[in-house]
């Protein structure tokens, strides 16, 4: 849920990062930390077990001057992604205004993407979100990993909602995909927050289309 | 969906914040809603970043909510985190909205656990003031007319 502080002229919007346990959500806002400018980002701040696996979330703000005479700040998260932690990841999902779904596309890993996928629908729809209406972005992580799952085969398990998602192929390790995916969520949050604050409603579908492809 | 505050209750808050302040000699306080998003703070100190505060102050809050809800109670209306020198008390203002007190000293304990309930609900009352339809008339003054002004990339990256 977008905020807007017109005494501060500041925006504030929540993303999340979604996915199966080991996928490498943490790995993308680490690269995206280390790689961004110093002036967009705040620290990066994780909540995590002895073994560095996501226990609560992991967080970090961003600043972009991309609004007219507006700061809009964007509040990057992951979940915890496995599967016991399921209470954890509904609380971080409250007010969420975009997901980027990480897939591993290792072969041994389908069946928890599909079944993190699935509980992200469910755990969307508890908040009364339809996960058609949410900014939404697919990535296929571990693409240097030798032999994994082709992409039209993770296009066809994962991306085969409603409407299609944009979806990008990642190393989150070496940061390739990873501002792809950044900037693509980004923009379309950016663009949803635009046209619902107007009361455009379904009128500027033509041009989402435009930032999709 | 998207809420938004208009100055003059910004500014609301910000009195309410800081006559809590004032009463409870607390430090610093942040409000903040459960997604994290800051809507108003004061004195918080430099290199503390209002932000992370709210992101951890919800994410405790929500947690102690799922704690109460096992437990069979309603809602644990307020968490104290006391530690040697600083401590922190959350209050929920309303369902959404949280107050979060930082404060020295553990004297203070009692101030700071008499006030802010006081505090909480008069931020209460200014978010339900929002929806009466003075406020609804005030706001269709605002221009939301946002515009984008980036084409390309928002965020680049540098190795």
């Amino acid at each position: 849920m977008a905020f807007i502080n017109h005494e501060s002229r500041e925006i504030q919007l929540k993303i999340v990062y979604y996915g199966p346990a080991l996928c490498g959500k943490t790995t993308n806002l680490e690269t995206v930390h280390k790689m961004i400018r110093r002036d967009h980002k705040g620290d990066l701040t994780s909540l995590d077990t002895a073994k560095d696996r996501t226990l609560f979330f992991d967080f970090m703000p961003l600043v972009a001057d991309v609004i007219e005479g507006f700061t809009t700040r964007f509040q990057m998260y992951t979940v915890p992604g496995q599967v016991m932690y399921n209470t954890t990841r509904r609380i971080v999902l409250q007010g969420v205004d975009g997901v980027v779904f990480v897939a591993d596309s290792q072969w041994s890993e389908m069946s928890a993407n599909v079944e993190s996928l699935k509980n992200l629908g469910d755990n969307l729809q508890a908040q009364k979100i339809t996960p058609d209406d949410i900014p939404y972005v697919l990535q296929y992580n571990k693409r240097d990993i030798p032999g994994v799952a082709p992409v039209h085969y993770l296009e066809f398990l994962l991306n085969n909602q409603g409407t299609r998602r944009p979806s990008f192929t990642s190393v989150a390790t070496d940061g390739s995909g990873v501002f792809d995916t950044l900037n693509m969520i980004a923009k379309l949050v950016l663009h949803k927050f635009v046209k619902e604050a107007r009361g455009d409603g379904d009128k500027d579908e033509k041009a989402d289309e435009i930032l999709i492809r | 969906m998207t809420y938004e505050l208009t100055q003059r209750e910004v500014n609301k808050l910000r009195r309410i914040l800081l006559q809590l302040l004032d009463n409870s000699e607390a430090d610093s306080c942040v409000l903040c809603d459960q997604a994290g998003h800051v809507l108003a703070h004061e004195n918080v100190r430099k290199g503390m970043d209002p932000m992370l505060i709210s992101a951890l102050g919800a994410g405790v809050f929500a947690a102690t909510r799922e704690l109460a809800r096992l437990l069979g109670e309603d809602e644990f209306s307020s968490v104290l985190h006391q530690g040697l020198k600083r401590s922190i008390l959350i209050g929920a203002a309303n369902e959404e909205v949280l107050l979060v007190v930082l404060f020295s000293g553990n004297e203070k304990v009692g101030l700071v656990k008499l006030y802010t309930p006081s505090a909480a609900v008069a931020v209460r009352s200014v978010f339900e003031a929002v929806v009466t339809s003075e406020q609804e008339a005030e706001e269709e003054s605002i221009d939301r007319n946002f515009v984008i002004k980036v084409n390309g990339d928002i965020f680049g990256g540098q190795p």
